[in-house]
């Protein structure tokens, strides 16, 4: 949105302050200002020259030779291409080291031979218009040397507005409205909008020798004006003023009738839209839906497919304008335009919203309308049309009185403010003759009852933007000034906190993910693309869709974070052949039409190449079991590894037998399945996955450390390898031992697994394992000893195998 | 026998004056002076002498030894000072040398700062709350003020679960939460006024991927309900959470936002801590826009069951994501999903 400071100043006066100071102002009361340009900044250095002699160029047709005075002690010589230049003619001159828009520097040149110091300009090249036939003329009485842009007043500082920041301000749309909010900063008077006096009356349902208006759809268009309105000879184009102000906030002139309805747009925020009334069909101008399926040209030249859904200004034979998005073609003035029919109406804000994003057709009119604008603005907007059109075209003659259908009237809103407590909100120290005056400053009502304000809402407030007294409470501190409030600390809370036992639990795995398990806390994306449903070998149904995905087909909401683990995995693979990420993730889990199912997840993947084991100690897999079980020793939970069964349900990516579960399935430690390494090129890697419901551990997380006394007796620790059959479970065999081991053998740790050369021919391995062999009571004899490797030996041969030392 | 010890004299005390290190010394002590050692053997013979020459001859023997252990003791005084003196000088030890790799691991840096923000606002009496990032349109939307016809929950602003076709605009659609704020709603009707909580977490909007555009970022709400709670408090639980967040204090300054759920509403600037007087980070406005806030409207409070006339409260919401990308001078928001271990290693654990 942009805001012409001149245009302002025809409503509140701003003549001694600069444009940095209004931006300031505007972005501290009322929306944020997100830039200030100078017009005429870029022809600055322009200048009113005469041309003093004009001779043609001795080697070139179409050149001439001039003398050009503009203001220096010098006179200069220059060339010009241009038709229309002739001695005695006063023009926008350039001289050498001035630039010109578009960062053309003059410079001393010559051209076939003569020399030509400075640049004699066209409208074009000035950029005041795309006039570019020959040089601007400049009136005789143009004074040399003064700069043009003071000369034709063109200096004015344009704000831009951001328009998010005025999307709930429906007043804000034109410069009236800003008129309107510099006056009430400033405590200065606003002065009111030239209207015309124009007639009304109720338009009937049928043609009675005059325009007849159907609102058809009363929901979608609550008040709809036409005037018709004629035109001694052409329209024209619009005074250079117009045409000024309209190129300062980037609108393009087009001519008088065009340009009207877009300066009144941008001074009053009220659209409206002149049909040339010769090609409106019929007396019977129809607010009704479109048909599906019915086309419509609009300005644009666009054939528009209309919809149920869009609203359609319809003439006795079919659509004639989009309703407040734009107009059709068929009924556009032009300059054989002799009579115009003007339209004011107030449509539906979400009805205009919706056409206009369909159609992917936003424009002035839609955006404005889509801010629920101010009945009443849309009469006023009548009035000043014709007050504007009469300034410029005195011959203009209003056709009968305005004819209206539905109402023009504002919702009345009158809310009850307690000043006392608007101060304490606030934290202002605002006494109530302050609230009064602020309110009234912004062309609110206000009365005094008792210790409470009655206030009545004005009708360009009121549609949308202050309909509860809290919305007064911001009206009042804004304007009172932010910046008067004072940080004041929040009492002292009376009950502790405890801390967050899910966070503490977190924080803690976590830490120990970094520090012991050299792990990289990560984020992954909650969107995955449908190719996972095949890599997961899952159901489409299995998964929460997103109906409208981002990128197309990243559509899955995901369950876990795995999938997004091995994506960021196989990002880092060649880079970086081994490493750890982890991610505490949330996934989602379908509930029919309801709200999907949430699980809490710590996720943790590891991957590296090739390695020397499969399993056991020193292989991938073994490590991953290590990090998961020291990561139940964190938590102080005390879950223990279970196998699991081959048709148990497990996530897609989980193998179906290189896998451990804990707490019934809440952790897993898997390798990654060999299809979802195939899909993500990962076959090389040896990737393994620990997963863990995060609400389960805490749950399980009740078990109290038990503090045991270390035994006084020394301990004794010797090594035994056995030979096994190869197929044996290892869970099995600790378990076997443990149990032959007795009380006496507080630790048995496997440290090689062999299973090649002769042994593995016989079908068998070897286990090497650290054993630790202390009581609490004594200490233990040499003979206590053998007879523990003895019974060692016993259930190892138990076991079909027997002890190798 | 006289030469013979004067020679072993000769021999031993030129041995050690030439000695270099404590094993030359040792292997002359063991060859002299040692159980085997010649000067030892020498003393051995004295049976074989004749019995007058064996006092004079001990003598000597004696004399011989001790003159060598005298020797032998003052030069390893000299080595030992030597030594002590070389090892103190530095000479030969490169304490540049690197130890072996601990590749170490380390936390993002979005909950880092998260992290950070919860220890602050817990030291404030806050509680830490948490809600799903798959959320009802009814706590997303209608409980926060945004009417059913808002263009915020249309598929351009939204990402939804529910079918365009099955949206009842009853509420009871499901979206992907398109800010922290359904969690004020969450946490008022889970404990009720008056409250203070913070809830941080992801949240998602339509956006096209790009280096300052993500569809997925993190925010951090802030709520406060109470008795008398008005805008000054509210500055103050800001002007503290930006002191937390950028280690110092900054001048800070309140404008008029608007945001359905609030009213009035804020933005919350502050002065641009990376210049005096304009940077491309400010845009050379000197002020940067750190924060939107506001009082609670009072229909977010009827919809969580608190009497607005009896409870006010202000709210928060800040964004982690551009934060963490201010604090670091990260220029691509992007890393932030990316899994890159190039860029997690930047920071620490
Ligand atoms: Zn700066």
């Amino acid at each position: 949105m942009l805001i012409s400071l001149n245009w302002l100043n025809d409503y509140v006066d701003l003549s001694d302050l600069s444009a940095e100071r209004i931006a300031e102002l505007l972005s501290l009361h009322t929306a944020e200002v997100e830039g200030i340009e100078e017009v005429g900044a870029a022809i600055a250095d322009v200048v009113v020259g005469e041309v003093l002699e004009r001779a043609q160029h001795p080697n070139a047709d179409k050149l001439s030779v001039t003398r050009v005075a503009y203001g220096a002690d010098e006179t200069v010589g220059v060339v010009c291409g241009a038709p229309n230049v002739r001695a005695g003619l006063k023009i926008a001159f350039a001289p050498v080291g001035s630039k010109l828009p578009g960062d053309l520097k003059i410079k001393r040149a010559k051209l076939r031979g003569e020399e030509s110091c400075g640049m004699i300009c066209s409208e074009r090249e000035l950029e005041l218009s795309d006039e570019h036939g020959g040089i601007l003329e400049l009136p005789e009485d143009a004074p040399v040397g003064v700069p043009l842009v003071e000369y034709l007043g063109l200096k004015d500082f344009v704000l831009e507005l951001d328009n998010k920041s005025l999307t709930h301000r429906p007043d804000l749309w034109g410069h009236y409205g800003f008129a309107r909010e510099l006056a009430a900063i400033l405590g200065r008077e606003l002065k009111p909008l030239k209207l015309a006096q124009v007639e009304r009356e109720e338009a009937p349902a049928e043609p009675d020798g005059r325009f007849a208006i159907r609102i058809e759809d009363p929901e979608s268009c609550r008040f709809y004006a036409g005037l018709e309105v004629s035109l001694e000879g052409e329209p024209g184009p619009s005074p250079a003023w117009m045409q000024r102000r309209l190129r300062a906030v980037g609108q393009r002139p087009i001519d008088l009738l065009v340009d009207l309805t877009n300066y009144l747009l941008l001074e009053t925020g009220q659209p409206t839209h002149a049909f040339d009334r010769s090609k409106v069909r019929g007396d019977l101008i129809r607010v009704r839906r479109a048909e599906a399926g019915e086309k419509l040209t609009t300005l644009d030249d666009q054939e528009r497919s209309l919809h149920g859904e869009d609203l359609l200004i319809a003439d006795a034979e079919g659509g004639v304008a989009l309703a407040g998005v734009m107009g059709g073609a068929n009924s556009e003035v032009g300059p054989e335009t002799e009579t115009i029919l003007l339209e004011a109406a107030h449509f539906a804000p979400t009805r205009v919203r919706r056409t206009a994003h369909r159609l992917n057709l936003r424009t002035e009119a839609s955006s404005r309308f889509e801010k629920t604008l101010d009945p009443a603005g849309t009469w006023q907007a009548v009035e000043r049309f014709v007050a504007l059109l009469q300034e410029l075209r005195p011959d203009a003659r209003v056709l009968g009185p305005a004819r209206t259908a539905g109402s023009s009237a504002a919702d009345e809103v009158s809310l009850e403010l307690d000043p006392k407590r608007t101060a304490e909100l606030l934290g202002l120290p605002l006494a109530p003759e302050e609230v009064v005056d602020l309110l009234q400053r912004l062309g609110f009502g206000v009365e005094l009852d008792g210790a409470s304000l009655r206030v009545e809402v004005p009708s360009w407030r009121s549609s949308k933007d202050v309909r509860k007294p809290i919305d007064l409470v911001e009206e009042v501190g804004r304007l009172a000034g932010y910046h008067r409030i004072e940080a004041r600390p929040l009492a002292a809370p009376i009950e502790a906190i405890f801390a967050d036992p899910m966070r503490q639990l977190t924080r803690r795995l976590g830490a120990r993910l970094m520090g012991a398990h050299e792990a990289f806390e990560t984020q992954g994306y909650t969107f995955l693309h449908a190719d996972w449903v095949q890599h997961l070998s899952a159901a489409r149904g299995d998964f929460v869709i997103v109906d409208n995905p981002v990128q197309d087909q990243v559509d899955l909401v995901r369950q876990d974070s795995m999938p997004s683990l091995l994506d960021q995995a196989a990002g880092n693979w060649r880079a970086n052949p081994a490493g750890a990420l982890f991610e505490f993730g949330k996934g989602y889990f379908p509930q029919g039409d309801a709200l999907p199912t949430q699980r809490r997840w710590l996720s943790i993947l590891l991957w590296q190449r090739g390695e020397a084991k499969h399993h056991g100690p020193g292989s991938a897999f073994g490590r991953a079991r290590s990090l998961a079980e020291d990561l139940l020793r964190t938590a102080g939970v005390a879950w223990t590894a279970e196998t699991v069964e081959a048709a148990a349900s497990l996530p897609g990516w989980a193998h179906p037998a290189q896998i451990l579960a804990y707490g019934d399935g809440a952790m897993l430690v898997s390798a990654i399945h060999p299809r979802v390494r195939a899909a993500l090129d990962l076959s090389e890697a040896k990737l393994m996955a620990v997963r863990i419901d995060l609400e389960a551990l805490l749950a399980a997380q009740n078990q109290e450390a038990a503090f045991r006394a270390p035994s006084k007796f020394p301990a004794i620790k010797c090594d035994v390898a056995l030979a096994l059959p190869a197929e044996l479970p290892f869970a099995e065999v600790d378990a076997a031992l443990r149990q032959a081991g007795g009380k006496i053998l507080v630790n048995l740790q496997l440290f090689d697994v062999y299973e090649e050369g002769a042994l593995a021919e016989q079908g068998q391995r070897s286990l090497a394992f650290h054993a630790t062999l202390q009581a609490a009571d004594r200490t233990l004899s040499e003979k206590e000893e053998q007879k523990f490797l003895r019974k060692i030996g016993e259930a190892a041969e138990r076991l079909g195998g027997s002890l190798r030392s | 026998m006289r030469e013979r010890l004067e020679e072993l004299r000769g021999e031993g005390l030129a041995a050690v004056e030439s000695a270099s290190t404590e094993a030359d010394l040792r292997a002359i002590e063991v060859g002299l002076l040692g159980r085997k050692g010649d000067i030892t053997a020498a003393l051995k013979s004295l049976g074989k002498l004749p019995a007058e020459e064996r006092p004079l001859m001990g003598q000597l023997a004696n004399e011989v030894k001790a003159a060598i252990q005298a020797s032998l003791d003052a030069k390893r005084a000299t080595l030992d000072a030597a030594a002590l003196e070389a090892e103190l000088s530095g000479a030969g030890f490169d304490p540049t040398l690197p130890g072996p790799g601990l590749p170490g691991g380390g936390q993002h840096p979005i909950s880092a700062i998260t992290r950070e923000l919860e220890d602050l606002f817990l030291s404030m009496g806050f509680r830490i709350a948490d809600g799903p990032e798959v959320e009802l349109e009814a706590n997303n939307f209608d409980a926060l003020n945004i009417p059913s016809d808002h263009p915020a929950r249309e598929s351009h602003d939204t990402i939804w679960i529910t079918p365009e076709e099955a949206r009842k605009g009853d509420g009871s659609g499901v979206v992907l939460r398109t800010h922290t704020s359904p969690v004020q709603v969450r946490a008022l009707r889970e404990y009720g006024a008056p409250l203070r909580v913070v809830a941080p977490g992801r949240v998602f909007r339509q956006e096209t991927l790009d280096a300052t555009h993500e569809h997925t970022f993190h925010q951090m709400e802030g709520l406060v309900v109470d008795k008398g709670v008005g805008v000054g408090h509210m500055l103050h639980a800001m002007n503290t959470l930006i002191e937390g967040v950028m280690g110092r204090k900054l001048e800070t300054r309140l404008r008029p936002g608007f945001f359905p759920f609030v009213e009035p509403g804020f933005e919350l600037d502050a002065r641009c801590p990376f210049c005096q007087s304009g940077c491309s980070v400010c845009k050379g406005s000197r002020w940067i826009e750190l924060m939107p806030g506001g009082l609670v409207h009072p229909h977010v409070l009827e919809s969580a069951g608190v009497d607005p006339n009896e409870y006010s409260g202000f709210a928060f919401g800040l964004g982690l994501s551009r934060i963490v990308m201010l604090r670091y001078g990260i220029d691509d928001i992007r890393w932030f999903m990316s899994g890159s271990l190039d860029f997690l290693r930047q920071f620490p654990a």
